[in-house]
């Protein structure tokens, strides 16, 4: 089947804040050659700690930022060179859940007109048709037509976001990039929202990229995973194997270091040690080898490439065969 | 049995609102003993940071605590002087919060934050006091501890930050330490750390900690004994163990379904219905009524009251008497 989405050497770099006198401008990449692919209808999970470049790497994709280099290509088309005209009926077809359901939505809309919008703009609702269908959108994330006249400011963070959902779901897209979508809100509320994106996406046969640092909603959400870890892929396979026994031993330290709601459980963790380097002068060789248990000396010279290790499963470690690590 | 380090009784904590009494706390009692750890545990807006800042006493405006004690090594905290008050505010009880840059001011040095703490409460000055925040410094896993004295907190990552943080709490030699969302703000990795280094330390000084989280995770890992607060009361409170593994309350079973655990089967979650309800719209039964599945006739009349159903674990439902 071919790809909906496929990602080819995408990066992207910033300028970092320069001091009060100015002085040679630097630049970090925070999105650093990345490449995958996202057959239609699967779910994969982006996740990494912050600053890994997952959010910007779902920014790139909408074109909400410009890339410097590398291509996007949806439906085999790449969008990278495409002038605005050319993009907005792409744009339709892609839409974005944000993490923060409290500033993604105009705090001086009606709900029902939040919801309205993208209709109109996509000319896919007239101002006679579009009451109806903005009702049923709301239906379908478990809101009633009784609050279309009422102001965002009104809703608790969980309803907030399943009208963020609803305003996604309007132009009936084919792919929503998800930033964190449950991030802020509640443990009883999250469940909700995480069993309405799995609803909607049998219902409608979306395909989504779902960005979050939550490992254990990554897993429950998404087929196949991929770990960022400063701007770079190190780690992409399908979701069950890379759980239980992971190739790249970032991977492994991430895994290890969530807390689980088991008491007494004595679990073998190794500690990571240290902190995540800078961007701006990131570790020679392997970004990772200074705080991984099993560097060797060729970690620190030559900078590890993303390969396939065994069927569908990529790793960039030089021993990403020989680290066998089963987590279970 | 040795009486309890912190023993609070009945507390009760309200908001005097234009638009309306808010019942923050509706009367709470826990107790935590020397060197162990109680973690309180709910959603946003049950009353678990209220609860911590009323043991401060510093409930803010217009919130004021109308009913209870809080007794702290047999002392009641609430009939203080506010001069006492503050001798054991960061002395013998300190707190963290999620945050660490709501307590660090971002225009001192380390050097001079923790000096502040040592001169005010230790009473040390010049070359010991650059001493002892070095030793701290150390204590908490800085490396570089003499140089990173220096450092203005911005010039300081997330994880290094709240390491500096609880190096201030730890310079007054609290017997109790509250840490409200300590690793919230933080990554899993870094995370990892810093409850790593809170266990040592507590085991190191046989410090007792007051814990108030939303993850479970965390939770089950740190505490010894837990409280389930939903709408400023305690659902359920019991150790660690039977509170995970035979939960009573509708709520608290309610939660450990609604949670994704790793490395288990995928299944759909049983998410909770509805959501909570408006602190003001409160009536006399159970708040938990318009949410649980398992609603008698009564549970819409009458509150429950917290009471113990085996040794050590109360349970606030009408259902489990």
């Amino acid at each position: 089947m071919n790809p909906l989405l496929s990602v080819r050497n995408l990066t992207k770099s910033f300028a970092a804040a320069q001091g009060p006198l100015g002085g040679k401008e630097q630049r970090f990449r925070a999105v650093d050659n990345i490449s995958f692919d996202l057959a239609p209808g699967e779910t994969l999970g982006l996740v990494g700690e912050s600053g890994c470049g997952k959010s910007t790497t779902g920014r790139l994709i909408l074109r909400l930022l410009e890339a410097d280099s590398g291509a996007v290509f949806f439906h085999g088309e790449d969008l990278v060179p495409m002038g605005q005209k050319e993009l907005r009926p792409r744009r339709r077809q892609m839409q974005m859940i944000f993490q923060d359901p409290f500033s993604s939505l105009n705090p001086r809309c009606k709900i029902g007109d939040i919801v309205a919008e993208p209709l109109l703009i996509h000319g896919l609702a007239t101002s006679a048709t579009v009451k109806n269908l903005v009702i049923e959108l709301l239906a379908t994330v478990g809101l009633g037509s009784d609050i279309l006249d009422r102001y965002p400011h009104e809703f608790s963070g969980g309803q907030r976001q399943r009208i963020g959902i609803a305003r996604a779901l309007a132009v009936k897209p084919e792919l929503i990039i998800a930033d964190e979508p449950v991030s802020a809100l509640d443990l009883s509320i999250q469940a909700q929202v995480i069993n309405l994106l799995d609803d909607i996406q049998q219902q409608f046969g979306l395909t989504y990229l779902f960005i979050s640092h939550d490992l254990s909603v990554v897993e429950h959400l998404c087929k196949r995973v991929a770990v960022m870890y400063l701007g770079r892929i190190i780690e992409i396979a399908p979701a069950i194997e890379l759980y239980r026994a992971p190739f790249h031993p970032y991977t492994e330290a991430l895994l290890q270091a969530v807390p689980r709601p088991i008491p007494g459980r004595q679990h073998k963790r190794i500690l990571l040690q240290g902190e995540i380097p800078s961007p701006l002068f990131p570790p020679a060789g392997c970004h990772f080898h200074p705080r991984c248990i099993y560097a060797r000396p060729v970690c620190r010279e030559l900078s590890p490439v993303l390969v396939e290790h065994a069927p569908t499963r990529f790793a960039a470690c030089h021993f990403a065969g020989e680290f066998s690590r089963n987590l279970s | 049995m040795t009486s309890p380090l912190l023993d609070v009784c009945s507390l009760k904590t309200y908001f005097f609102t234009p638009r309306g009494l808010i019942k923050a706390i509706g009367g709470i009692d826990f107790s935590i003993g020397l060197g162990r750890t109680l973690a309180l545990v709910g959603e946003s807006g049950c009353g678990k940071s209220m609860t911590a800042l009323s043991i401060l006493r510093l409930v803010p405006e217009p919130g004021k605590i109308v009913e209870g004690t809080i007794s702290f090594a047999g002392e009641d905290l609430l009939r203080l002087p506010p001069t006492e008050m503050r001798r054991i505010r960061g002395n013998q009880i300190a707190m963290i919060f999620q945050e660490p840059m709501t307590s660090l001011n971002p225009v001192f040095t380390v050097k001079r934050q923790i000096g502040e703490v040592l001169e005010l409460h230790r009473g040390l000055h010049g070359q010991e006091q650059e001493e002892e925040a070095a030793a701290l410094l150390q204590q908490v896993g800085i490396p570089d501890a003499r140089k990173r004295l220096a450092s203005y907190p911005h010039q300081l990552s997330g994880g290094m930050r709240q390491r500096v943080v609880i190096a201030m709490a730890l310079a007054g030699h609290p017997q109790l330490l509250i840490a409200d969302e300590p690793t919230t703000a933080l990554d899993v990795t870094i995370q990892a750390q810093i409850l790593e280094l809170l266990g040592e330390l507590r085991r190191s000084r046989g410090m007792s900690m007051l814990l108030i989280s939303h993850d479970l995770g965390v939770v089950a890992e740190t505490a010894d004994r837990v409280a389930i607060m939903y709408a400023g009361l305690i659902m359920e409170a019991a150790d660690v163990a039977p509170l995970f593994n035979q939960p009573l309350h509708p709520y608290t079973r309610g939660l450990l379904a609604c949670i994704p655990r790793l490395g288990e089967e995928r299944q759909r979650l049983v998410p909770i219905p509805d959501q909570v309800t408006n602190a003001m719209q409160y009536s006399d039964g159970c708040p938990f009524a318009p949410r649980c599945h398992e609603v008698m006739h009564q549970c819409r009349e009458y509150l429950p009251p917290l009471q113990e159903v085996a040794p050590n674990h109360q349970v606030r439902c009408w259902k489990a008497l």
